[in-house]
């Protein structure tokens, strides 16, 4: 497939001096000048320490940045091979950096990598994202590792997260992904994954390219597919995710329709694998799982209930397109409910978003406005779980989240009988 | 005296008898073409009942919105209904118009040629009509989720008065296309909407001149910064 995606000549003269590679390490960057010499030292480092023999290179597949991002790239490389405390010769890592073509966005980027590590017949690739602060060469270790050493085609990275941060993944992907496909894969769009070459064809193969999958959409497409596809799947505990703060170009709302936009499209793709799924399985874990310190997260709870309330004020007659009558009108009596005591139930908020899935699979409602309307109920959501678990431990709040997953594979049964009604 | 009276009379009897002998085929052709044309629109109307459900047409014009317009128009049948229903009222229509034709009288003819001329426009505004009700509808749902989300206080009030906008809009489009009040319509919405923007940009410009000038500096600001600051309490979403 790689004839498909053009590269420059630059890149191609590169790939046929390197001719093969094991490890393949892609950044996909955009103006993260900053950041991206950072990421670059770890992966390098990474790589030579963990991997020693194995030839490795780092692609970076880059948007036009235009604040010498790419130049940071190629001039980047671990400081002194004496700081990795190993005893064996270190190989260089070698490097390609290239601009990217295609619609603008990280799956482009993506598409890229994936391209070159088939080209040079890599055996195990990793994606990490250029505005990391957190990784450090044991992410090569144990993206890589599982996929190189175990066979692994797929590893989606586990962070230890605060208990406030990621509530889309926690409140909606997590749960969804794990009910749908029937896979423990606890943080599906971490952005940071490994695969394996194979996969990485497969990948190519798909005609997704110049959809809203490379716009916004690869993370939980990537995982997903290869779930779906049957792929072998594992997870690998990275600590904290320490990042930069990402502009998507778009507000709070934006980002929720990106997200949930992939899954519901997802869910046309792979009905038929979905609807055979009953019971999820867990998933193999790498690393050794630890407590960090996490920066704290400031939540204003008045502020989404009160988003909340508006909705249910203002938007039933929208509301009732997707919703049946019994949802709305429980939505809506949660509407007039004090702060104090404020709960939206686990099964009114399972029930909620399946009938937006069914709604947006029937065009009951354009679908932009469809996921629009549902950032207030998202926002009274989790307000909601803010007020539950505010007083909870780690472990109180991974139990809750579980709950709130197995509510989702208990309802699927509804999901699917009103799929084709 | 009275002989004249009678021959009078039976002239004039005659003559009456003689004409309407002559039109009688009109008057009859009138009746079979509208008994025809009543019975056809009776068929028409429950073929379209029966047909149009099964092809999911109430569906679609749920999720469209069409059954919503229709509502507000204070319909409560089904679409397939009124469109079985509007589609045998057309051809009743069409059916008088050729009865009156079959009348073969000059103005009768005139007034044929001129309802069917006119039948197009007719048409059109109705598709205009039609198609901008759901479009102001589509920009009713838009501009409330919009606000909504972006917690305006007024959120219903903005939508109806845009989805209003639309509407008058439309009417004026469908109005001026069937001719009726041309200089009337178009001025009265030229003069509408003109003094719509006119105040919107006085409000703005120059008793907003605060507000715009604080927009107008985040706008042109550094592009490549977070729109989130690093305390904004979503951030964490």
């Amino acid at each position: 497939m790689t004839e498909q995606v053009p590269l420059q000549p630059e890149v191609e003269a590169r790939i046929v001096e390197l001719g093969q590679v094991d490890i393949l390490v892609g950044i996909p960057s955009y103006n993260n000048a900053r950041t991206v010499g950072h990421v670059v030292q770890a992966v390098t480092a990474g790589c030579a320490k963990y991997f020693p023999g194995l030839r490795a290179v780092c692609v970076n597949s880059d948007g036009g940045s235009s604040d010498g991002t790419q130049e940071v790239v190629r001039a980047a490389d671990f400081a002194s091979p004496a700081t990795l405390l190993v005893a064996h010769r270190l190989l260089p890592v070698h490097k390609i950096v290239t601009p990217y073509h295609g619609i603008p966005g990280k799956g482009s980027a993506i598409r890229t990598i994936c391209a070159i590590a088939e080209r040079l017949n890599a055996r195990a690739c990793a994606v990490v994202d250029s505005d990391l602060r957190s990784i450090t060469p044991e992410w090569m270790e144990l993206l890589l590792g599982p996929v190189v050493l175990q066979g692994f085609d797929y590893v989606a990275p586990l962070y230890l997260r605060h208990k406030y941060d990621g509530t889309i993944t926690n409140s909606i992907v997590y749960p969804m992904t794990r009910a749908l496909y029937g896979k423990e894969v606890r943080q599906p769009i971490g952005g940071d994954f490994g695969f394996s070459g194979r996969l990485a064809g497969h990948y190519l193969t798909k005609p997704v390219w110049e959809t809203n999958v490379a716009r916004f959409g690869i993370d939980i497409w990537m995982t997903t597919t290869a779930i779906a596809d049957g792929f072998n799947v594992a997870q690998a505990f990275l600590g904290a995710k320490i990042h930069d703060a990402k502009d998507p170009g778009a507000d709070l709302a934006g980002m929720l329709i990106q997200v949930v936009a992939s899954v519901f499209d997802l869910m046309q793709t792979y009905e038929k694998k979905w609807k055979e799924v009953q019971e999820p399985e867990a998933v193999p874990l790498f690393g050794f799982p630890h407590g960090v310190g996490l920066e704290p997260v400031s939540v204003h709870v008045g502020r989404m209930a009160g988003v909340f309330r508006q909705g249910c004020r203002d938007l039933p007659e929208v509301w009732e397109r997707a919703l049946s009558r019994s949802t709305l009108a429980a939505i809506t009596a949660l509407g007039e409910a004090p702060d104090e005591g404020f709960h939206f139930p686990d099964a009114l908020w399972v029930r909620t978003i399946y009938e937006f899935a069914v709604a947006y699979h029937r065009v009951r409602l354009a679908p932009d406005q469809l996921l629009r309307s549902l950032v207030p109920l998202y926002l009274g959501r989790t307000a909601s779980f803010v007020l539950q678990v505010e007083e909870s431990s780690a472990a109180e709040v991974e139990a809750s989240i579980a709950g709130l997953a197995d509510e989702f594979v208990r309802q699927k049964d509804f999901l699917r009988e009103h799929w084709t009604r | 005296m009275t002989s004249v009276l009678e021959e009078v009379v039976r002239r004039t009897l005659n003559g009456f008898a003689e004409r309407l002998s002559l039109f009688m085929p009109n008057l009859l052709a009138m009746a079979v073409i509208l008994v025809v044309g009543v019975l056809a629109a009776g068929v028409l109307r429950f073929a379209v009942r029966m047909a149009l459900p099964r092809l999911g047409f109430d569906n679609f014009a749920g999720s469209s919105g069409l059954t919503t317009v229709l509502q507000k128009g204070g319909i409560v049948a089904s679409p397939s209904n009124v469109v079985a229903l509007t589609l045998a009222w057309a051809v009743v229509a069409v059916f008088v118009l050729l009865a009156i034709g079959a009348l073969n009288l000059d103005f009768a003819v005139d007034l044929v040629a001129r309802a069917f001329l006119y039948l197009p426009q007719l048409l059109i505004a109705f598709a205009v009509l039609l198609l901008g009700g759901l479009f102001a509808g589509f920009v009713r749902r838009s501009v409330l989720i919009a606000a909504v989300n972006a917690e305006l206080p007024s959120a219903r009030l903005l939508a109806a008065a845009a989805q209003g906008a639309v509407l008058v809009l439309v009417a004026a489009i469908a109005l001026e296309h069937l001719g009726v009040g041309r200089q009337v319509i178009l001025t009265s919405f030229t003069i509408l909407f003109g003094g719509v923007v006119l105040a919107m940009a006085l409000a703005f410009g120059f008793a907003g001149r605060d507000l715009a000038r604080d927009l107008l500096e985040r706008i042109v600001a550094r592009p490549s910064a977070a729109r989130m600051p690093p305390d904004d309490p979503m951030r964490h979403l």
